[in-house]
């Protein structure tokens, strides 16, 4: 059953790296837009636990966009969504469904025994608690974010704290989003290219570091910036 | 000639980063924007010089998910 479920994995992965991605964990902060995109492919791909962190219930406001909910489930906890939809797409990945909001309390805990996290938060002071988090349990962190017909994503290594970078000395509690909203296919775009940083990461591939992938879905551009090593976050290069 | 976000762009004389934020057409209301990797507070905008070779990056805020 296995072998068939994963057929067309092959050969993008090989039955190796298949085996290793069944012995991974990760953690999925936010189970909104971009996290019931990550649960589906990170599941459908094969990972083997999936933490999946928020402490919302679905709102009808959600349906523009969040994979997971649906006129079924207003209401109704996130992630028990997120459990449900994994058991009927793939059981063989467990769901540890958490019902919580993350503090800087919490965070380290809810990383705890993960190989990786994901950012599928919504805001930008708590961005820098999971960074924190994830530097203090010394795993990658993949970033995304998105706001209207744009977004970006950057593999943030423990330490490297490039969300400085990214989102500067800002001290505001949302972005552009509050003005151009958040749109499916800007989502479903910034969960795939997560999902694809995620899976290179998890299978220990070589990815090119400090660089944060900016999209443009309106004029269809991508931009690659390259964010420099520095120990001040007011410090930036700019140039790839 | 200038750099702004790792695309050349013509430069003038006097350019200011509010000069090259409105030719850009960068309108919206939360940015972030540095030159030569130096932080631009938003009240410089006005008086901060861009010169000629200089590198620009502008980065809008994004939080959604």
């Amino acid at each position: 059953m296995e072998f068939e479920r994963y057929l067309r994995n092959q050969n993008a992965i090989s039955p190796q790296e298949q085996a290793l991605l069944a012995q991974k964990r990760v953690v999925i902060i936010g189970c909104g837009g971009l996290g019931g995109y990550l649960l589906e492919q990170l599941g459908r791909l094969g990972v083997g636990f999936i933490r999946v962190v928020d402490p919302d219930n679905f709102e009808e406001s959600n349906l523009n966009r969040q994979l997971l909910s649906s006129t079924l489930n207003l209401g109704k906890p996130k992630v028990l969504a997120a459990k449900h939809r994994m058991l009927a797409v793939n059981p063989l990945v467990e769901v540890d469904a958490i019902q919580e909001g993350m503090t800087a309390a919490n965070a380290t805990d809810l990383l705890a025994g993960c190989d990786l996290v994901l950012d599928a938060l919504d805001n930008i002071p708590d961005r820098f608690i999971l960074q924190q988090a994830a530097k203090t349990a010394q795993i990658p962190l993949v970033h995304g974010a998105v706001a209207g017909w744009q977004g970006q994503v950057c593999l943030v290594l423990p330490g490297q704290d490039l969300l400085n970078l990214i989102y500067g000395d800002s001290e505001e509690y949302s972005g552009e989003e509050q003005e151009t909203g958040t749109l499916a296919f800007t989502v479903g775009l910034i969960a795939s290219l997560m999902t694809a940083i995620s899976l290179q990461t998890l299978l220990n591939k070589e990815i090119p570091e400090r660089k944060l992938l900016l999209l443009d879905a309106k004029n269809l551009e991508f931009t690659k910036l390259s964010l420099p090593i520095s120990s001040s976050k007011q410090q930036w290069a700019g140039r790839d | 000639m200038i750099t702004v976000n790792t695309e050349e762009s013509p430069w003038h004389a006097g350019m200011t980063v509010r000069a090259l934020l409105d030719e850009k057409v960068f309108t919206f209301r939360h940015i972030i924007v540095r030159v030569n990797g130096e932080y631009v507070p938003e009240e410089q905008y006005d008086s901060y010089p861009i010169k000629d070779g200089d590198d620009v990056m502008v980065l809008h805020l994004m939080a959604g998910g």
